[in-house]
């Protein structure tokens, strides 16, 4: 949203807006009111002022998009304060806003994927995810027999009518669900191969899945309260803060994409990444959504993704579409590229290829 | 119309802040329930934290390639480390910063491809360092191969070998070129510290891409383009990056076998909750 529209849409909510900070106000009073009438739980007894005062505030604040300047400010700030103290260490929770004149793509040679998982715990590495009990990892690999894969165009086609009676709604009509009428199967992928053979299987290729990055994000449609977004570069985030954690986006992302913080994550301190940014990689809490946003923290102060850096074969390539030099764009006009779950109309920005 | 009635009866306006108040009270209240305020104290924390021990000696690409060492508060900004590696295969997995021990990669021939031999953002790590049989002496290779302990060969024709039975197990079965190149085709027989291409030109170990491109057109041209290859750094057209060489991931005595060599990976996801292993997913390897 441009400073302009912002400006006018705080004009027409100003009423709201009000609103918001007398409850804020009071909310601080209602807190600092039970801590003194001997209310708090344990937990609370234990920790510091900072992070219980900072935490009633945090629950009031409002959609981080139509927020002004200042209270932007205030929340990062708020969030800098208690991640400091939580994790014992000096955070930063940057703000940094979209590039402009960019919309990110990523490449992915399924050729060349050896299926090792280096992509997924350096995602873990980079993204402050959960370990232990209620580990969260963002990008799964699939191990699926050879075979299980059509590139031919014809093929691509069939079963998918461009113009059916009832319309173009990806609906399958020919094949089924363990021998569809083209590309990408994932009936018999294996997602928990064992860590103790090596890769790769030489009857098997490998497919990493994360975030899609649709330009028609069915998750953002789900969303009832509008926390998830895409923003300017096409990257779909998520407000966290605003996250009711319904997960209606989970069930509607085809791609198994979003991850849910069933329990209190679980992230040591000596392993937290301290560079984080509103939208990206800081401590999530309970009960709320997460998924990949191509290291949104990293790529918009000019930085390849986490995963990328970590693929031991270059079968990842990340850059801008709109840049015909790109390396994505080069891959896109030299290389048989497909999209997953294509028949969907999600239309994504994550291209897999065969390099 | 309600904003009136507020203001002519205060009694009203009373009811109304208790009200709001015992709700910011629940509210928040509920907002520790939720867990939206995360009150771990740090103590917990590290009480929670795993102690499994920093792994600093680690290998990037295929193990024996590229060894690193990781160094604490290598980037002072964010107390980043050089590098992160993985506590099972050590292998890096994250870096924190991307250019740690490049150097820039200097001139490259003109091929008028998309570079527009413009490689002023171009880094690479130096390969010397990372090689075992190059660093055994001070002379590099030339301590064995000085002409007098080990005479320089007459021929370039295969022939059994006494020696690096680590490298190529068999001399007179490298399979390199299909059996069409032995070690001498691409290893300078005069000077062992260098390579040397068809034409005679001396390469030194650091800039592989010049001899394995002179055969391998159509694979060199994809990886000045930025499509083959790994680079990291930043992702803009023209920015600086740190382009991985052919040797990093190949190694050109095994190449025809593989073109990578197999690794062990990473730990699979922990299973969902109540599955007790994941053997269902190999019922009948795809026949189902």
């Amino acid at each position: 949203m441009s400073e302009a529209e912002r400006k006018t849409d705080d004009d027409l909510h100003d009423g709201n807006s009000s609103r918001r900070d007398f409850l804020r106000n009071l909310g601080i009073a209602g807190a600092s009111a039970l801590i003194s009438a001997g209310a708090p739980s344990e937990s609370m007894a234990n920790a510091p002022d900072t992070v219980s005062e900072t935490s009633v505030q945090e629950f009031l604040q409002g959609h981080f998009v139509l927020m002004s300047e200042e209270e932007k400010k205030e929340a990062i700030a708020r969030l800098e304060k208690r991640y400091s103290v939580q994790y014992s260490k000096k955070t930063t929770v940057a703000d940094t806003p979209a590039p402009e004149g960019v919309l990110f793509g990523y490449a992915l040679d399924i050729a060349k994927c050896i299926g090792c998982r280096r992509c997924v715990h350096a995602c873990v590495e980079e993204n402050n995810q959960s370990r232990g009990e209620h580990a969260i990892q963002w990008i799964q690999v699939m191990k699926i027999p050879k075979g299980n894969f059509s590139f031919s165009a014809d093929r691509l086609d069939k079963g998918y009518p461009e113009n059916s009676a009832v319309g173009d709604y990806g609906v399958q009509v020919g094949g089924n669900a363990y021998t569809p009428a083209g590309g990408l199967s994932t009936a018999h992928a294996q997602n928990y191969y064992a860590a103790d053979e090596a890769v790769p299987d030489k009857d098997f290729f490998y497919v990493p899945v994360q975030c899609q990055q649709c330009e028609k994000p069915p998750c953002v449609k789900a969303c009832p309260v509008r926390a998830t977004f895409r923003d300017e570069n096409g990257i779909v985030l998520i407000d966290y803060n605003w996250c009711i954690g319904c997960r209606m986006c989970q069930l509607a992302c085809p791609y198994g994409a979003r991850r849910f913080n069933w329990g209190e994550p679980e992230l040591p301190a000596e392993e937290m990444n301290p560079k984080t940014h509103y939208f990206g990689n800081r401590p999530r809490m309970r009960g709320v959504m997460e998924k990949c946003t191509f290291c949104v923290q990293r790529t918009r102060e000019g930085r390849n993704p986490a995963c990328l850096e970590a693929c031991p074969v270059g079968a990842r390539k990340f850059g801008n579409l709109l840049d015909p030099e790109s390396d994505v764009r080069k891959i896109i006009a030299t290389k048989r590229v497909f999209r997953f779950k294509e028949e969907m109309g999600t239309y994504p920005k994550f291209f897999y290829y065969i390099g | 119309m309600f904003k009136n009635s507020l203001q002519s009866t205060p009694s009203i306006v009373v009811v109304a802040l208790a009200l709001v108040i015992a709700m910011a009270g629940i509210l928040a209240l509920v907002g520790g329930l939720n867990g939206r305020e995360t009150a771990t104290t740090p103590a917990g924390m590290q009480g929670k934290g795993r102690t499994a021990p920093v792994v600093t000696e680690c290998f990037e690409s295929r193990e024996g390639s590229t060894s690193v060492t990781r160094v604490e508060n290598a980037v002072p900004r964010y107390g980043y480390p050089n590098l992160k590696c993985s506590k099972t295969t050590q292998a890096v997995l994250w870096y924190g910063d991307p250019f740690d021990g490049t150097v820039p990669m200097g001139e490259m021939p003109d091929i008028r491809d998309g570079t527009r031999g413009d490689f002023a953002h171009a880094f690479v790590k130096p390969r010397e360092a990372h090689l075992t049989y190059f660093n055994m002496g001070p002379d590099g290779c030339r301590t064995c191969h000085d002409g007098r302990t080990v005479p320089v060969p007459k021929s370039k024709s295969a022939r059994p070998l006494a020696m690096h039975q680590d490298i190529v197990a068999d001399s007179m079965q490298l399979q390199h070129g299909r059996g069409a190149l032995w070690c001498l085709d691409c290893h300078s027989a005069t000077d062992r510290n260098k390579l040397i291409d068809h034409l005679g030109n001396q390469i030194g170990f650091n800039q592989p891409q010049k001899l394995c491109g002179s055969c391998h057109g159509e694979a060199y041209i994809d990886w000045r383009a930025g499509i083959h290859g790994k680079r990291i750094g930043t992702w803009a057209t023209g920015g600086k990056k740190r382009w991985w060489v052919c040797t990093e991931c190949h190694n050109p005595h095994t190449v025809q076998a593989n073109r990578f060599d197999p690794l062990l990976p990473e730990p699979p996801p922990p299973l969902p909750r109540g599955m007790r292993n994941a053997n269902h997913e190999r019922v009948g390897q795809g026949v189902h």
